[in-house]
């Protein structure tokens, strides 16, 4: 019945359930971009604001197809993952369509595209940390990347009530809307149920702890580019190479991912793991041991990880992603997604039960870098960082 | 009188006419080898040529400019062409030693000893090749790590404990877990197309048996040994997730800076490294087609060598030697190759060591309750299954093409030969970030840009990935192949594709076979191109599953993996019984 190119094209990414396939023929051949011969863009929720040919309330109508990109977990972990539940609480609101694109190589499969010059159809990206925007950015004016990636947030219903210290973009395009804090996870029925984790960063680095951590690689690791992140804050960006020669030398184990490192845990190969202070929340849920999931702040604090959602400037449904951005945001749905990515809030007051404070711990002081200050240095220090490390 | 010329006549008209009807046939079949050649040559400019370059330039060009700079910055770096590539080279040398060392026994057994299950143990010899390497470093962990079940063993038995893990020597197991097999296989197939004749002669003429086994059997075995050592080096050298997983980060290969820069979005420095990494890998795979060229050697019987029974009818002391050693190969094997994956099917039924089915309870209900955008079990089977029977049917008559192509004398063949295995000498991330930039997001031309995705696509690569291996598990015995059989048939009126198929095929089956399950296993093991050509869509497979279902429990993934473990080893299992067949 509607049979314009553009919904067509809406439809079709629905009956897909995924942008971008081409379907099993596995070829595809489309007219290049060219403002007369782009009918893709037909029933954009601007361009039905200023054309004014669909008949209705213009200022109400917008795009029926909102495109989200995550990361993959973000829809599939094995455990629970917010993604399907979000996808029906907003689809029961709106009269629209979710559908999640999650490449495996995350924000940089756009960031290519943009460089390449090839149109997507993500409208938001859900998900985005400090060094994935400074990454987006970095590459700006190369190839055909040339206005910024991202779109200003503006007027986002419920931003204001996002917590201070969360806020990882200056230029207000990314809105957080969870955070995790990267922390040590210790098992305390090793060594006969005597061992406790250390409370200091220097007290890890001493002969009682030899052996006894496995940490990720910075360069290939998002929890291991936050926990040198934290040891940089910690020791200072001229100390903190020989803080980890004293690791090294103590026999820290640095694995390239946090799975392989969590699996190395889980068969007790060492103690302690750098890992997330929400950990209890899955063991506590599968009923595990308790005692095996313990969380430690060393100094007391945690590297915080905001984790952000901003909108595509080539979006062409930018009201229904403004839609989508407030909805994320209001106490109830803060509150279900902290609950499934097993992560916090990033408001204050969402409405979360009794026991989930009792197994997702906090840090008396969450330690972050800013963008700025990780925009001059973070691929320094990571550089150094493995040049110190490997074949060492 | 009319009546008899009236029927010569017409008996010669009538013959013409078979004569003409039979002439397109024939063309066709003259045009088999060339045009099957020709589609090689595309599909590989295609899916491999064209994206790698894509990638290949970032380490030459900068700002639309030619200037080598990122290549020559990589290349007078100290720390990259001194200790990074130094290391890895170290560690895909040790791992190839090892690798060779424990598939040789394997291959041995399963060529020259008769028993029961030896045709099912022969396919399955390939599952390990199969496994991503997160369940392979969990399974690891899991035997060999502090708190494994080997150091439950020695300390049950009163003996200290070993701490296995992390290190060097983890690496070069886990690697052999992967590229033992491998050997093996190549080998096996090389030792059962031995002509036996050739040994009784030798025997007959007064050699021992150690003799008649080092001048006629051994010059016979090395080719295939030299394969399965080149290709091991080769795998190892861009080796990723084991060193990474098993090694720790001081033991990190280039594979790793590759991974790396490209995830910190410096391609200058990624394609240079991934150029310096070619290089070395393609160097020795030409090195090696090289020593095969120059191995060719005649040969003239087919029959192939007897088995012995594994329990012999009476012992002798050399008897008992051989099944000694027999078994204590086995406990090696165990050791190495099956308490890894005991492990992992162990970790899919427990929790905190209780026993519980609560993983294989998220695999049903993920199949029942899942969103149409979530990662289901029953698909990826299907998907993995249905690929693998594609990957087969283009690749093997691929990798026959080209194996019957480069064992011909021609100027240049060995740069054909070189050309046609590339595939292999390019790192995974190299050929996925390819495939990324240069189909995925497609190229422009004519005022339209062409992208290629989907499952076509995804067969289309995984053909790409696994047809060296089907070249290199014939070219050497079409080789040694009796020249004088392909020229009579060719006399005799039969044609270059009938003769293919009559003369040259039957003779190297056994490597054809070989070849035909490591299609499979690539087609099924493969990760980075299925999960790029497969972008958002429907086509994912057991070990995109596998990766999807990683998170802080092992329970979903490692169960998973078991899934994949079975319908793997089933797969195999047939592969070989319907190859098996041909040769009658």
């Amino acid at each position: 019945m509607t049979d314009t190119n553009g919904r067509t094209r809406r439809q079709f990414l629905r009956v897909a359930g995924a942008a971008g396939v081409a379907g099993l023929a596995g070829c595809a051949a489309e007219p290049v971009d060219d403002a007369t011969s782009e009918p893709s863009i037909g029933t954009s929720d601007d361009e039905v604001t200023t054309s004014g040919t669909t008949t209705g309330a213009p200022t109400e109508s917008m795009a029926d197809t909102l495109v989200v990109a995550t990361y993959p977990p973000f829809v599939n972990a094995p455990s629970t993952s917010p993604g399907a539940w979000l996808k029906e609480e907003f689809e029961a609101e709106y009269d629209a369509t979710l559908v999640y694109q999650t490449p495996d190589s995350e924000l940089n499969y756009y960031i290519e595209r943009a460089v390449q010059g090839v149109d997507f159809e993500a409208d938001v990206y859900v998900g985005l940390d400090t060094g994935q925007l400074i990454d987006a950015d970095s590459k700006q004016g190369e190839g055909q990347f040339t206005g910024s990636l991202f779109a200003e947030a503006g007027d986002v219903a419920g931003s204001d009530r996002v917590k201070e210290g969360l806020r990882f973009d200056p230029q207000n395009r990314a809105v957080p809307f969870d955070t995790g804090y990267v922390s040590l996870v210790w098992n305390a029925t090793m060594d006969d149920g005597e061992f406790a984790a250390p409370e200091t960063f220097e007290e890890l680095a001493t002969g009682d702890y030899a052996s006894d951590l496995i940490a990720q690689n910075p360069t290939t690791s998002t929890t291991g580019e936050a926990f040198m992140l934290h040891t940089v804050d910690a020791f200072g960006e001229d100390g903190f190479l020989d803080y980890w020669s004293r690791l090294q030398d103590n026999g820290v184990t640095v694995l390239g991912s946090w799975s392989d490192s969590y699996s190395a845990y889980l068969n007790e190969e060492a103690p302690m793991v750098v890992s997330y202070s929400t950990d209890q929340v899955y063991a506590a849920a599968e009923g595990q041991d308790l005692q095996k999931h313990q969380i430690r702040f060393l100094n007391d604090q945690g590297y915080a990880n905001p984790e952000g959602m901003a909108r595509f400037a080539s979006s062409d449904a930018p009201r229904l992603a403004r839609r989508f951005m407030e909805f994320v945001l209001r106490p109830e749905i803060q509150a279900g997604i902290a609950q499934r990515n097993v992560a916090f809030p990033a408001i204050t007051d969402a409405p979360l039960p009794e026991d989930y404070a009792q197994y997702a711990k906090e840090p008396a002081e969450p330690v972050t870098f800013t963008y700025d200050e990780l925009e001059a240095n973070l691929s320094t220090w990571t550089d150094q960082w493995a040049r110190r490390f490997a074949g060492g | 009188m009319d009546g008899s010329v009236g029927a010569a006549l017409r008996r010669r008209v009538s013959e013409a006419r078979a004569a003409a009807s039979a002439r397109p046939r024939a063309t066709l079949e003259r045009l088999t080898l060339p045009l099957l050649a020709l589609v090689t040559a595309l599909l590989l400019a295609v899916l491999f040529y064209y994206p790698v370059a894509t990638v290949f330039v970032d380490a030459v060009v900068e700002d639309g400019r030619l200037t080598f700079g990122p290549l020559l910055s990589v290349l007078g770096d100290q720390f990259y062409v001194g200790r990074v590539l130094g290391f890895t080279a170290y560690q895909a040398a040790l791992s190839t030693v090892l690798s060779v060392l424990l598939g040789l026994p394997g291959a041995w057994i399963l060529a020259r000893f008769e028993f029961r299950g030896r045709q099912t143990l022969r396919s399955v010899t390939m599952v390990p090749f199969v496994l991503p390497s997160v369940l392979v470093a969990a399974g690891f962990y899991a035997t060999f790590g502090a708190s494994g079940s080997l150091n439950a063993v020695l300390s049950a038995l009163g003996l200290p404990p070993v701490d296995l893990l992390p290190s060097l020597g983890a690496i070069l197991v886990a690697h052999a877990f992967y590229n033992a097999p491998l050997v093996t296989r190549v080998v096996t197939a090389a030792w059962e197309s031995v002509d036996a004749g050739a040994v009784e002669t030798a025997r007959s003429l007064g050699a021992s048996r150690r003799r008649a086994f080092r001048d006629v059997v051994l010059p016979q075995l090395l080719p295939a040994v030299l394969t399965g050592a080149a290709l091991t080096f080769v795998f190892t050298f861009a080796s990723f997730a084991i060193p990474l997983a098993l090694g720790g980060s001081q033991f990190a290969t280039i594979e790793v800076f590759i991974y790396s820069a490209r995830r910190q979005l410096e391609y200058g420095r990624a394609a240079s490294l991934a150029v310096l990494e070619t290089g070395v890998s393609l160097s020795l795979m030409a090195l090696y087609l090289r020593y095969e060229r120059r191995q060719a050697a005649q040969r003239r019987g087919v029959r192939t060598l007897a088995r012995r029974p594994l329990v012999p009818d009476s012992w002798t002391r050399e008897r008992v030697g051989r099944r000694l050693a027999v078994a204590g190969y086995g406990v090696v094997v165990a050791l190495v190759f099956l308490a890894p994956l005991a492990s992992m099917i162990y970790a899919s039924v427990s929790v905190d060591g209780r026993l519980t089915l609560d993983a294989y309870r998220f695999l049903l209900e993920r199949q029942a309750t899942g969103a149409e955008f979530q990662v289901k079990p029953f698909p990826a089977i299907v998907n993995s299954l249905v690929f693998a029977a594609a990957t087969l049917v283009v690749a093997l008559p691929m990798g026959v093409a080209m194996g019957v192509l480069t064992t011909r004398r021609f100027r240049g063949r060995w740069a054909v030969d070189a050309l046609s295995m590339a595939p292999l000498a390019v790192s995974g991330i190299v050929v996925g970030l390819g495939l990324l930039r240069g189909l995925v997001f497609g190229f422009e031309a004519f005022g339209y840009r062409f992208t290629v995705t989907g499952a076509v696509a995804i067969v289309a690569a995984h053909a790409v990935a696994a047809y060296p291996f089907v070249v290199r598990t014939v070219a050497p015995p079409l080789d040694r192949l009796d020249r004088a059989l392909v020229e009579s048939a060719r006399a005799l009126g039969a044609s270059r594709a009938r003769t293919i198929l009559d003369v040259e095929l039957p003779l190297v089956w056994p490597g054809v076979v070989a070849g035909a399950a490591f299609a499979v296993a690539i087609s099924i093991g493969e990760f980075d191109s299925t999960v790029i050509l497969a972008e958002g869509g429907g086509s994912y497979t057991m070990p995109v599953a596998v990766e999807r279902f990683i998170g802080r429990r092992l329970g979903p993934a490692t169960a998973m993996g078991t899934v994949l473990l079975a319908v793997t080893a089933a797969a195999f299992v047939v592969v070989e019984r319907v190859g098996g067949e041909f040769r009658g």
